[in-house]
């Protein structure tokens, strides 16, 4: 590659430069020796996780565990050699040799599973939102500081090698200060499962349900919400939301269409917006600071530079593209080596997805105790109580405060 | 191809496999399938992002990086469709390979990973496939699967079963309207009827609990030297099916995954071999000269 072909640049436009990790970070994740998991809950979620068990060399699903019977028997077609169970107590009580549970279920059954595994002296990933109030999600907090215990909240944005290497460009000069964040989920969907009966579709569509369910902001938007505020430091001050069905006349009750500002106390907001009725630009996050703004879309990030930034080391090594009317600058990590071998194009996107990378951090911990956990259960805490304030914003169309956790 | 459906109807559609999936269920209470629907389209989009050559982040990407250094443990759908790839692999002598990846990189239809290996020779049987253990692995460096030629089936064979599980009677999936899945028969009807080209006289075949492919030179091509090359490789060349001439070959049986895999055979061999499931039809073509049913062993391809 030319060295001029790095310096041209489209008049009037940003640069979009994407963001791309070490290599060394996203490569396929491994352990020294296997660690025996079991999985509760075989739901959607749970088959993209054992999904991803199966790539991890080490990580040995011996067990599942799910109140349908067709879901166990279902799962267990995914992975040779595992045992099935309906009652999470059942699969503790007999399954000694477990060195991890992974719990994958509805939301609001949380806490009993992740506490009664830590009891039993289980490691433990929780897939994110800890929790639907914020007593259970506090009450998980608690019981995983309290145990001596690896506890890991299933918030993925931190693990994520995009993410990572993004917030680095977020808390310096490359961006610096974050203004106005902007946060979406797109998605062409229903959201309601098959069920074969009444009392089945209670538990298959518990995210339709309100007593239950935190809504698009808190099922989906925490996860984003978490990123926003790991990026930039600190805690929103209040919350504003709106919502309504506009699309899946159902009878529902649960919103398929939110707004919501989480505006920080400097006054920089981050707006979300979800919907069930059009899935155009999918889910993304776009950070915008001074000297520049970043677009995260979880395996892949771009950065879009002002103009009159300071002009950064690494961008000799980028490649561009074209970028929507912008031209782009590809940024890989270790260029330099990258370029030597012709290999600069061979990075573009993560290798794995972002569970995939949230499933190795934990299963490491578990491995090496001393390596701490990318989202703790303090973290994951306060990723919840923003879920669960934000979903109420939009039911209640009150302000709400942010208070510490 | 295109399905007789007529009154109300549930229609779905999603973009996967460079193609459109489409899903119909008929019925005035069709709407209740709804979320059986959506999830029908999910095992679609799933295969996609396990199967699909063009992102880094697929399953199948995984295991080209570590399935030569150890071999990979696999859930039974993924298993099976490896060990239909490479039964039909054997009893096509070759005719179907999964291992024309690099054919295909060199000849730019598929993002290239390596160098292109030369003169091409078949990998198929440096596939470990393990039923005791259900892992897969390679026997040697280097290798590089496609499914182009199996996976839409496979997705609209996965994405069936699931409407069968959720109490869907009948429906109606095509992958691009290469590949098509009839499941029961609309109300009143014997099946889902399906014709086999645009022409007013092509073959209809009507599929009840059973599926169709069709295969053929035209479509994705590219132009070397004046000359018009398919994207559908000839293993036994190591080059491109020539455009010209077009040739087309279909398959009538009881999986999708199965029908798109033979019907790549047929085309690439021109006639129907002895070790074609008996029970299954086939037909063969030229776009210009209609179609001959091809029951009996190595029937020619009529000329145009």
């Amino acid at each position: 590659m030319q060295r001029r072909t790095f310096v041209v640049q489209t008049a009037g436009s940003l640069a979009g430069i994407a963001l791309l990790p070490d290599r060394s970070a996203t490569g396929p994740r491994w352990l020294p020796e296997p660690k025996a998991v079991a999985l509760v809950g075989v739901g959607r979620q749970g088959r993209a996780i054992v999904a991803e068990l199966l790539k991890i060399d080490g990580a040995k699903l011996v067990a599942l565990c799910d109140i349908h019977p067709a879901r166990v028997k279902a799962g267990l077609e995914r992975a040779a050699g595992i045992e099935g169970f309906q009652d999470h107590r059942s699969l503790l009580d007999k399954r000694r040799d477990l060195d991890a549970v992974i719990v994958a279920t509805p939301t609001h059954l949380h806490p009993g599973i992740v506490t009664d595994a830590l009891q039993a002296g289980r490691h433990v990933y929780c897939e994110a939102p800890l929790a639907h109030t914020l007593e259970d999600a506090k009450a998980i907090a608690a019981a995983a500081q309290r145990s001596n215990r690896i506890f890991m909240a299933g918030f993925q944005g931190r693990s994520n090698p995009v993410y990572q290497l993004a917030r680095t460009f977020a808390r310096t000069d490359a961006v610096r200060s974050l203004v106005s964040m902007y946060a979406q989920y797109h998605r062409e969907a229903s959201w309601r499962f098959p069920a074969a009966n009444a009392v089945e579709d209670k538990t298959a569509n518990w995210r339709l349900d309100p007593e239950v369910s935190l809504g698009l902001a808190g099922e989906v938007g925490a996860q984003q919400f978490d990123v926003v505020q790991w990026f930039k430091g600190g805690r929103p001050a209040r919350i504003t939301g709106r919502g309504a069905v506009l699309f899946h006349q159902d009878g529902r009750k649960v919103p398929d269409t939110v707004q919501a500002d989480l505006v920080w106390p400097d006054h920089a907001t981050l707006h979300f917006e979800a919907t069930l009725a059009n899935s155009f630009g999918g889910q993304h996050e776009v950070l915008h600071g001074v000297n520049g703004a970043i677009k995260l879309a979880w395996t892949h990030g771009w950065m879009f530079k002002e103009a009159d930034a300071p002009t950064l080391g690494w961008e000799v090594y980028a490649l561009r593209q074209q970028f929507h009317s912008d031209e782009g600058i590809i940024l890989i990590a270790e260029a330099t080596k990258l370029a030597a071998q012709g290999q600069l194009k061979a990075g573009v996107g993560l290798p794995y997805s972002p569970l995939y990378y949230a499933l190795g951090d934990f299963l490491k911990s578990v491995t090496f105790p001393n390596v701490p956990v990318p989202c703790t259960a303090a973290d994951g805490l306060r990723a919840t109580a923003l879920g669960i304030l934000a979903n109420r914003a939009i039911v209640t169309g009150e302000t709400v405060e942010v208070p510490e956790f | 191809m295109t399905p007789a459906a007529a009154g109300a109807e549930l229609r779905l559609a999603t973009y996967a496999m460079g193609t459109r999936f489409e899903l119909v269920i008929p019925g005035d209470e069709s709407e209740q399938f709804r979320p059986a629907a959506e999830a029908a389209m999910e095992e679609i989009e799933t295969a996609h992002r396990l199967f699909t050559p063009f992102e880094p982040d697929s399953w199948l990407n995984h295991l080209h990086r570590v399935a030569a250094d150890r071999p990979v443990a696999v859930d039974a759908d993924t298993f099976a469709l490896f060990v239909d790839a490479l039964a039909v692999w054997r009893a096509s002598e070759g005719a179907f390979d999964p291992t024309v990846a690099p054919v295909l990189e060199a000849w730019g239809f598929h993002p290239a990973h390596g160098p292109s290996r030369g003169r091409f020779t078949s990998w198929a049987g440096a596939i470990l496939l393990d039923p005791a253990t259900r892992t897969i692995g390679f026997g040697r460096e280097g290798l590089r699967l496609d499914f182009g030629g199996i996976a839409k089936g496979h997705a609209l064979d996965l994405a069936a079963r699931g409407l069968r599980e959720h109490g869907v009677s009948a429906a109606f999936l095509h992958g691009g309207t290469s590949s098509a899945v009839g499941l029961g028969a609309p109300a009143g009807e014997a099946g889902w009827r399906v014709s086999l080209g645009p022409e007013h006289q092509a073959p209809v075949v009507v599929l009840h609990d059973s599926a169709v492919a069709v295969s053929g030179t035209l479509g994705r091509s590219a132009e070397l030297g004046g000359r018009v090359f398919s994207h559908l490789i000839d293993p036994q060349a190591g080059r491109p099916l020539e455009g010209r001439g077009a040739r087309r070959a279909a398959v009538v049986g009881c999986s999708a995954r199965l029908a798109d895999a033979w019907s790549t055979a047929l085309l690439v061999l021109g006639a129907v071999p002895p070790s074609f499931p008996d029970d299954w039809l086939a037909w063969l073509g030229h776009e210009a000269g209609g179609w001959a049913a091809a029951p009996g062993p190595w029937s020619p391809v009529p000329d145009p």
